[in-house]
């Protein structure tokens, strides 16, 4: 009896030893079977429905997962008709008549008509979803009255009285009548955006299901996501449209520590697309092979410094502001950290990245001690024995980062500071919480310069995050909206950012920066100039 | 032994809720001073008020207690409580189900622990009791010396030098030797495979029972020694049994209640290890989400996944005690 119990904990442990060793992988792929791009997403991505993916990683699935209403050029960044026969404006810009494109259909057949956008944009602008995009739909009519009212302490009181916005009407089977709550040149670019993509009543009728298991209107197919673990879509034999890639499938890895632990991986073969970890950048450059399958374009987020206007100080002088920005070495922080993944910062909207970019819009962001130490003292310079909070955040590398800035304007200008990390950063800078300088982030939700100006326009001192108000400003905003064409419109908003650059209430700091490497199977790797994204539709892959 | 199960089981119950009340109101400190997760949901987007409002009720977090500090929010705590009696394990803060989560990264963690145990097991057992057994030789000193060296080698280098300096090319060279479609090229992946769980967590596995296999192997030499000296060995011995006999049935079973109690010690602690090698290899397991849902201040996930463990490592100590019955004879439980 004594004896059989310890044979049964060795043949427990040899069952384990043999179900290790196995017999045979089961599921490998074959010489002849399909081609899979094999790519990699972080392993937080949680919903893959079009109204509630705001970040990186579920973009860029369902960039081939769905087709929006446009799409954008790859070099321009311009929109492009795509789902959309044509989208008109009135004389105004406030009405925008939309017509699809007939016979589309999506995965599961179901029509890709009007009704389908509408019931999209209804959904995602009924607040009391709580979708990441419902924002996108303010500028439509009646938005408002789809929103919750919330008392004093936040809780909602009332839920919002509508469900639908008043201003999408649907004309015929492929025909949309969308009304403006003001006027927008730029209202065609934003419909490219994942929260404008349609849906399918049978996404709508079980929306969690659907967030798992997109029923999409793109050239893939979404076949199985193990969620935090892969993902799987393969392409989709009906695609009635034009752009779809050469190979068959696209299969996401997902990695819990961002887009470099998938290094080893990539260098094992397992993987097509990647970039290094930090210690390993250098070797890759230097690699001659792997220099061969790189790709690099500046990113379009900026990371920039804010002066609370809401509170007395120095910085209510330009000329201090202006001490500020050219006391900052942005080359050189930035080539010290992070081993030069980012692009100092010249201007407020990424140049070349969306149309109206231009770089060196920023007369003062270059460093010049000099002219910082002048400008200081035209401002009267800073008082005696204080020093300059600089708020942020409790990213360890944006810590880095700033306290980099932090030692620069110190040594330039000896103004000590104090670095003010703040693990509740959101809620304290949306409440007018901080005293001195702090940290910005911006990245656009679509391609146009507006998007990068707009949100300075808050229409008064109490509601801006800055405590910033222009008339000047916010009239050209108006102006450039109203323009009868988006190159007018565009033209109009480069010059609401010379006023910005005029007034300087902002210090750019750096760009973004998107980099990868790419597998001997792949050619024609393109990032998105907006995105930083490789765009997977381009990508070819060798068998 | 069966009223002993049970005494033991209605503690453990008191011990878990006792943990679910301390998570809960360490986490809910933990939201009241770092903020309210809605507004993260936003990153750095400015919301309105309402879309604030209405993330924190799609999330369950709109309760106003949350936002004052000190408060220790127990009606959310009983309710979740309510809730778990129900089987419903509620979602994390971005309404996916704890459960869900649970299932897909448990049975990873647990894959690793099952080749962490056996390499505990097997290098412990092996080498003490070779070690033991020619006490004084040179391989007794080359064992101790070698515990002794993995001791000093900490886990993640192991870990790091294997996945970045090892792995690519011996998985490269066995895609070449063995063919790709064949077992050897996953053992060697440098990464965990969701479709090849086990042959992915084979090495990963190795390497980190390996670390923690130092303690087993002095544990196990230094406990067979005693029982080399023992009386019953001598009497054994002197009844004319064959020394294999002796060795398997009076040295090696009872030199195991020790081994088994470290065993249960050590398997609350090789959590730990486990989040680092499941970081590393890219395992979704156990460790990882917890770390994460502690950064986030993911009360829901926190609670679920650690009312969980607390589970597990009950039902372990209970099983490391009724091993002691199976083991000593003089050990009974009425």
């Amino acid at each position: 009896m004594r004896q059989s119990r310890i044979a049964t904990f060795a043949a427990g442990a040899a069952v384990v030893a043999v179900t290790v060793a196995g017999c045979s992988p089961s599921d490998t792929d074959d010489d002849a079977g399909p081609v899979t791009l094999e790519t990699w997403i972080s392993q937080d991505m949680e919903t893959l429905f079009p109204g509630d993916a705001g970040s990186y990683d579920p973009i860029s699935v369902l960039d081939v997962v769905y087709d929006g209403l446009v799409r954008y050029d790859p070099e321009t960044t311009e929109p492009y008709n795509y789902v959309a026969e044509s989208i008109e404006p009135n004389d105004d810009n406030t009405v925008w008549t939309i017509t699809i494109k007939p016979d589309l259909t999506f995965q599961n057949g179901e029509p890709v008509d009007a009704e389908a956008f509408a019931r999209s944009w209804n959904y995602t602008a009924d607040g009391d979803n709580g979708l990441y995009s419902n924002y996108f739909f303010s500028i439509i009519e009646g938005y408002d009255e789809m929103q919750p009212e919330t008392d004093d302490d936040g809780n909602i009181t009332t839920p919002g009285a509508a469900d639908e916005l008043s201003g999408v009407e649907v004309t015929d089977d492929l025909t949309l009548e969308v009304t403006l709550s003001s006027p927008f040149a730029g209202f065609a670019t934003m419909l490219g955006y994942t929260g404008f993509f349609p849906i399918a009543q049978e996404c709508l009728d079980d929306v969690e299901t659907c967030s798992k298991q997109p029923i999409g209107n793109g050239p893939f197919q979404v076949t199985e996501w193990q969620q935090s673990q892969e993902l799987t879509a393969e392409k989709w034999a009906d695609y009635p449209l034009e752009e779809t890639p050469g190979y068959d499938a696209i299969h996401w890895t997902e990695y819990a520590t961002g887009e470099t632990a998938g290094w080893a991986d990539f260098k094992a073969g397992d993987l097509d697309l990647s970039f290094p970890p930090t210690a390993e950048v250098e070797s890759a450059k230097n690699d001659p092979d792997l220099s061969q399958r790189y790709v690099e374009a500046p990113g379009a987020a900026l990371t920039y410094l804010g002066f609370s206007f809401y509170t007395d100080g120095p910085w209510q002088d330009i000329e201090f502001r202006k001490a500020i920005s050219m006391a900052i070495d942005r080359e050189g922080i930035i080539s010290s950290l992070g081993s030069g993944q980012a692009t100092p910062a010249d201007s407020w909207v990424v140049p070349g990245g969306v149309p109206g970019g231009e770089a060196g819009t920023c007369e003062w962001c270059t460093y010049d001690p000099e002219a910082a130490k002048a400008a200081l003292e035209k401002a009267g310079g800073w008082p005696e024995g204080e020093k300059l909070q600089i708020s942020l955040g409790d990213d360890e590398a944006e810590v880095e980062y700033f306290t980099a800035i932090g030692n620069s304007i110190e040594e330039v200008l000896g103004i000590p500071y104090e670095l003010n990390v703040d693990p509740d950063y959101f809620t304290t800078r949306a409440e007018h919480g901080y005293d001195g300088v702090f940290r910005n982030n911006w990245f656009p939700d679509y391609p146009l310069n507006e998007n990068y100006l707009s949100f300075y326009a808050a229409g008064s001192e109490q509601d801006s995050q800055f405590g910033w108000y222009s008339k000047e400003f916010e009239d050209k905003l108006d102006e450039a909206a109203a323009a009868p064409s988006l190159d007018e419109s565009v033209a109009l908003y480069q010059e609401a950012e010379a006023i910005l650059a005029e007034e300087f209430p902002t210090i750019p700091f750096r760009w973004s920066f998107s980099a990868t490497y790419y597998s001997e199977r792949l050619t024609n790797v393109v990032l998105n100039p907006f995105s930083g994204a490789p765009i997977l539709r381009a990508v070819e892959v060798a068998a | 032994m069966g009223r002993y199960i049970l005494r033991r089981a209605v503690q453990a119950v008191g011990t878990l809720l006792l943990v679910m009340l301390l998570l809960h109101l360490l986490t809910t400190v933990a939201i009241q001073l770092n903020g309210n997760p809605a507004q993260a949901f936003f990153g750095d987007k400015v919301a309105t008020a309402a879309q604030i409002a209405a993330v924190e009720e799609r999330f369950g977090l709109d309760d106003p207690c949350y936002d004052q500090v000190g408060n220790p929010c127990l009606g959310p705590f009983v309710e979740r409580l309510g809730q778990y009696a129900q089987g419903d394990f509620g979602t994390n803060l971005r309404g996916r189900e704890v459960s869900d989560i649970v299932a897909t990264a448990a049975p990873n963690t647990l894959r690793l622990f099952c080749v962490v145990l056996v390499t505990w097991l097997a290098l412990g057992m092996l080498l003490g009791s070779l070690a033991a057994r020619r006490r004084g030789s040179a391989g007794d000193h080359g064992i101790r010396l070698t515990s002794v060296l993995i001791d000093a080698f900490p886990v993640f280098v192991l870990l790091i030098v294997y996945r970045y300096v090892v792995a690519v090319p011996l998985h490269g060279w066995a895609e070449r030797t063995f063919g790709e479609d064949s077992w050897p090229p996953y053992w060697f992946k440098p990464s965990f495979d969701a479709d090849h769980p086990w042959a992915t967590v084979l090495v990963p596995g190795i390497l980190l029972g390996l670390a923690g296999s130092a303690a087993f192997i002095r544990l196990v030499r230094a406990s067979q020694l005693e029982s080399y000296q023992g009386d019953h060995v001598r009497t054994a011995r002197s009844k004319g049994l064959g020394e294999r006999h002796v060795v398997v049935h009076h040295v090696v079973r009872n030199s195991s209640v020790p081994v088994v109690t470290a065993v249960g010690l050590t398997f609350a602690e090789a959590l730990g290890g486990a989040v680092i090698t499941e970081g590393l290899m890219n395992i979704y397991g156990m460790g990882g989400v917890l770390w994460e849902a502690v950064r986030n201040d993911d009360v829901g996930l926190v609670l679920g996944v650690v009312t969980l463990l607390a589970a597990v490592t009950v039902v372990v100590m209970i099983l490391v005690d009724i091993a002691y019955a199976l083991l000593d004879p003089r050990i009974r439980y009425e």
